[in-house]
């Protein structure tokens, strides 16, 4: 009873009234994923965020110059060491209780890039630039004696480490100095 | 076997009339009052003339609330963004604003959301959209 009741309380769905109010954190959020450019012409910010993207080995699946959108993703392989380690341990464990135990294990995942851009009121050379990071992850199937655990099942996490922004926002500003000297 | 012969029979002669009536409702894609009603606050007027400002809050103010903009058309004025949402990504919310400008001074903005495939309905929802977009619109 109490373990069924531990399930619900894990699974319990949000509140639709919580899905447009803004969380305490969300100023915090957008201070680390925005920062202030200072360029003449937004399409040029938005061509260097563009080179800088496909520097970092991202593939621009859209961009509205009008609404001053990029939309990037790249593939990588999710597989990680301690995962691996993990899922032959319990596979061992299983061995001694007789049962074949193959947990699943994150396999594939889908880094996506949605970069904005707006000028800043009273100003034509100062862009705010925002770019937002986020993962998703497809698991691997796995099984427990002769009942299948299916494949595909998906997690998504937004990315919230400040390295990641410092170091794209670093490399964004040196583009848009050579974009802006044609070099 | 003659009573297996006559409830084979009478299963058919079920199937038969439930497969007669199944015609869609006359009244299917008519506008109900309660769908007049959702409309009436999933919209919003605000007097500003830009409609690009008025894009660009509006993608803005999608972000902070935590969604991944899909796709902009700006020609129709359409954002569509999605996030997930509730412990364990359990949820997935999918959201449509659309701008239209009203008069030349005016917009007219619409959002509808969905929540795992289910229209939500709860006004208080598009309340706290449009709470946090009159953040942006006029913040920037």
């Amino acid at each position: 009873m109490l373990f069924a009741a531990l399930l619900t309380s894990c699974n319990t769905m949000p509140k639709p009234e919580s899905f447009f109010q803004l969380s305490p954190s969300s100023a915090k959020y957008k201070a680390l994923q925005s920062r202030i450019i200072e360029t003449s012409k937004d399409t040029e910010l938005l061509s260097a965020s563009a080179a800088v993207l496909q520097d970092l080995g991202f593939q621009i699946e859209e961009s509205n110059t009008y609404a001053g959108m990029l939309r990037a993703v790249k593939e990588r392989s999710a597989r990680e060491y301690s995962q691996e380690i993990g899922r032959v341990f319990v596979f061992i464990l299983g061995i001694f209780a007789q049962t074949a135990i193959v947990i699943p294990v994150d396999l594939h995942q889908q880094i996506a890039a949605t970069l904005v851009m707006h000028p800043i009121e009273n100003s034509s050379s100062r862009f705010n630039v925002r770019i937002v990071f986020h993962r998703t992850i497809w698991k691997s199937d796995g099984s427990s004696g002769s009942q299948a655990i299916p494949p595909g099942l998906q997690s998504m996490e937004m990315i919230y480490d400040a390295k990641i922004y410092q170091q794209f926002f670093a490399k964004l500003s040196k583009s848009v100095f050579l974009e802006i000297h044609q070099i | 076997m003659n009573c297996r012969v006559l409830i084979l029979s009478f299963f058919f002669i079920l199937q038969a009339c439930s497969t007669g009536s199944t015609k869609p409702p006359e009244n299917l894609l008519s506008l109900t009052e309660a769908q007049m009603k959702i409309r009436s606050y999933q919209t919003r007027v605000f007097d500003l003339s830009d409609q690009q400002k008025t894009l660009r809050a509006v993608v803005s103010a999608l972000m902070d609330l935590g969604f991944i903009v899909e796709r902009v058309n700006a020609p129709l004025g359409l954002v569509t963004a999605a996030k997930f949402a509730g412990s364990g990504h359990s949820g997935f919310v999918e959201a449509t604003v659309t701008i239209k400008p009203k008069g030349e001074n005016q917009v007219e903005i619409r959002a509808n959301a969905i929540f795992n495939t289910k229209p939500i309905e709860d006004p208080k929802v598009y309340q706290n959209f449009f709470s946090t977009l009159q953040k942006s619109l006029f913040s920037s």
